[in-house]
């Protein structure tokens, strides 16, 4: 015990001393949220109140005058002598957002209460431009169809008979858990292996290239506390990653400025000492087998760049798990539990939503557990291989 | 005192090993039966050409190799059987300086001595020896990334010596180092054997043998094809230099080892 207390007390100095481990392991983590959250959301609404306020450039064939004057020309330039051959090109070339064509009989089948037809050209990569120009349409079509009750003498219920009123009473939590409590684990997940994959290249690759695990080697230590020594510090920066992220979403939560309601009120719902604490028993066995499988990878590495050509493909195996939690349908059952990862981003999930069942938690920090001591006993196994160490 | 009978020490080689040394056998014997014994106050030198089993020998030494058959007993522990007891005997000192740079010297000895399982009052009055003879108190704050080779040099000894070891063992200590930094560990090695602790030593530098060892032994292709001590040696070579004294070994047993009736 004496040994690992040392190593890992010596491992965790070095590594705090290590600029490249403490951003991976810190500073990204820790400003990830708070960018995502305040950048995203800021940019995003810049981006689309822009959108939403750009003079447009409509192209109109054939359009009847009404329809015209509904076109407000602060929002809208009508962009004259356009036809359907040049029309198509100016949208691909972005000189004109769109093209509005009626068809040449659209005015009789009008009123002759009948549906006319409407053509429309965009480009769905230009943001905006198809709702703007439907919200327009649909307007005018609201008052073609109360001229036509009115001439008719109809009621508007006679033509829309059903009254859809909707009402979702799935808790708050369990909508939250459904979106973000998918997305979260996957962000936890992530950095605590990148968190991860630095220091273990630095303790146990970096130990061979520096040539300094030919003295450690001579010392009345066993390798297993050794290896321990690392393996728990490697393990603790992944978790430290983790917490990170959490702390950056809790400060975003808490402190930044004009944060959507919607927003505060789901995040707020998340962070509680509940859920944190139910992620953590998880996130403990998973940074330890994610410390003992990096390690067991890299013990075979003879330089750092070997050691990233050996991790940087794990980083898939990694997410792949991860982001079955963001399919819909899939929920914490008696066959996910048992897969690694994919166990601990769905069990975020359902503790997020208040739906996780007891016994589903207890077999998933099992089954972490079990990994961790299994992952670790390989890297033991690669670690006292003389070729492998040397 | 360490005991060496008979140790062979045979390395499987993968395909990328059999590719760069351009062979087909899927295994090459570093070290072929190798018998020596050092005893204390007295400084034994291992000496060979590039790639002679120096290097496999004293690891196995110390305890970092396997043996593949034969026996080293190391202060009377087999490294075989009490490898611990071995290490907690045993001083290992490379011509690399290996210490890790975001660390402080005193970090540094700290850790290996707590490693060694040293008492803080112990290795605490240790280390202020060792880094006053070493002159290391001057930069003992400074982190290992930002000194000299020299510098570095000095912290490795520290962290070699901490323990007091009764069996030091140096492998070509002084390859790379500049003639003041060598020199210190010429004094050092001295100084050991003043002490009456065991010293082996590996080298491929005559005059450095010349200067300080009692016994020597020439290993060639991982076959011990001299030994005997420097008096001995000087003697049954007395017309012609050291230097030479030592192709002219390595040579006849080369012509030895390529023999087909031998």
């Amino acid at each position: 015990m004496k040994t690992i207390i040392t190593v890992f007390k010596k491992e965790v100095l070095d590594t705090l001393r290590d600029r490249r481990t403490l951003m991976s392991a810190i500073v990204m983590p820790a400003l990830l949220m708070p960018f995502l959250l305040y950048g995203m959301t800021k940019i995003t609404s810049f981006i689309m109140e822009k959108e939403e306020n750009k003079k447009l450039k409509i192209g109109l064939l054939e359009a009847p005058t009404d329809f015209a004057g509904l076109l407000d020309t602060a929002k809208f330039e009508i962009i004259n002598g356009v036809t359907l051959e040049t029309g198509r090109d100016q949208i691909l070339a972005d000189s004109l957002d769109a093209m509005i064509g009626f068809a040449s009989n659209y005015g009789d089948r009008i009123n002759t209460m009948k549906s006319g037809k409407v053509n429309m050209w965009y480009k769905s990569t230009n943001i905006k431009v198809k709702s703007r120009l439907s919200d327009i349409i649909d307007d005018y079509e609201s008052k073609i169809l109360d001229n036509r009750i009115t001439e008719l003498n109809l009621t508007k219920g006679a033509i829309d008979p059903i009254d859809l009123i909707r009402y979702d009473i799935a808790p708050k939590n369990e909508q939250i858990g459904q979106t973000v409590g998918g997305f979260l684990p996957y962000i936890f997940i992530a950095f605590c292996f990148m968190g991860c994959m630095y220091p273990a290249l630095d303790l146990i690759t970096g130990e061979k290239e520096r040539g300094t695990i030919e003295t450690l080697l001579t010392v009345p230590a066993s390798k297993f506390n050794i290896l321990l020594g690392k393996v728990f510090t490697i393990a603790l920066v992944g978790l430290s990653a983790a917490l990170m992220t959490i702390l950056g979403l809790a400060v975003a939560v808490k402190f930044l400025p004009d944060m959507p309601e919607d927003i505060l009120e789901a995040l707020g719902n998340i962070i509680g000492i509940k859920f944190v604490l139910m992620l953590f028993a998880m996130l403990i066995p998973l940074s330890i087998f994610f410390a003992g499988v990096i390690s067991a990878m890299v013990v075979r590495a003879k330089s750092f760049k070997e050691a990233q050509s050996i991790v940087t493909p794990m980083s898939f195996l990694v997410i792949i798990p991860a982001v079955i939690a963001l399919l819909p349908g899939i929920k914490l059952d008696w066959v996910t539990v048992f897969i690694p990862i994919a166990n601990v981003a769905l069990a975020s999930k359902e503790i997020v939503a208040g739906t996780i069942q007891p016994i589903h938690y207890i077999i998933t920090v099992a089954t972490l557990i079990i990994l961790a001591l299994f992952s670790v006993g390989i890297s033991y196994r690669q670690f006292s291989k003389e070729g492998m160490i040397l | 005192m360490i005991n060496v009978q008979n140790v062979s020490k045979t390395f499987k080689l993968n395909k990328q090993q059999k590719k760069e040394l351009q062979t087909t056998a899927s295994s090459i014997n570093a070290v072929n039966g190798v018998s020596f014994q050092c005893t204390p106050g007295r400084i034994y030198s291992l000496l060979g050409p590039n790639g002679a089993g120096k290097t496999t020998t004293l690891r196995m030494i110390a305890t970092i190799l396997q043996t593949t058959s034969g026996e080293i007993h190391v202060c009377d522990y087999s490294v075989n059987e009490k490898p611990s007891l071995v290490r907690s005997k045993i001083g290992f000192l490379t011509g690399s300086t290996n210490l890790y740079d975001r660390l402080s010297p005193g970090e540094i000895v700290e850790y290996f001595a707590k490693l060694h399982g040293m008492e803080k009052s112990l290795y605490t009055e240790r280390m202020d020896m060792l880094f006053t003879q070493l002159g290391i108190h001057e930069f003992s704050k400074k982190r290992i990334g930002q000194m000299s080779t020299g510098m570095k040099q000095k912290v490795s000894i520290a962290r070699s010596m901490i323990h007091d070891p009764e069996v030091v063992i140096f492998d070509e200590p002084t390859s790379g180092l500049d003639v003041i930094t060598a020199n210190n560990i010429i004094e050092l090695i001295r100084q050991c054997k003043d002490e009456g602790k065991t010293v082996i030593f590996s080298s491929h530098i005559m005059s450095e043998v010349d200067l300080l060892c009692d016994d020597l032994a020439i290993i060639s292709k991982g076959d011990l094809v001299y030994q005997n001590t420097m008096d001995n040696f000087r003697a049954e070579f007395s017309d012609i230099s050291l230097t030479e004294a030592f192709i002219r070994v390595v040579q006849d047993s080369k012509t030895l080892q390529n023999d087909p009736t031998l």
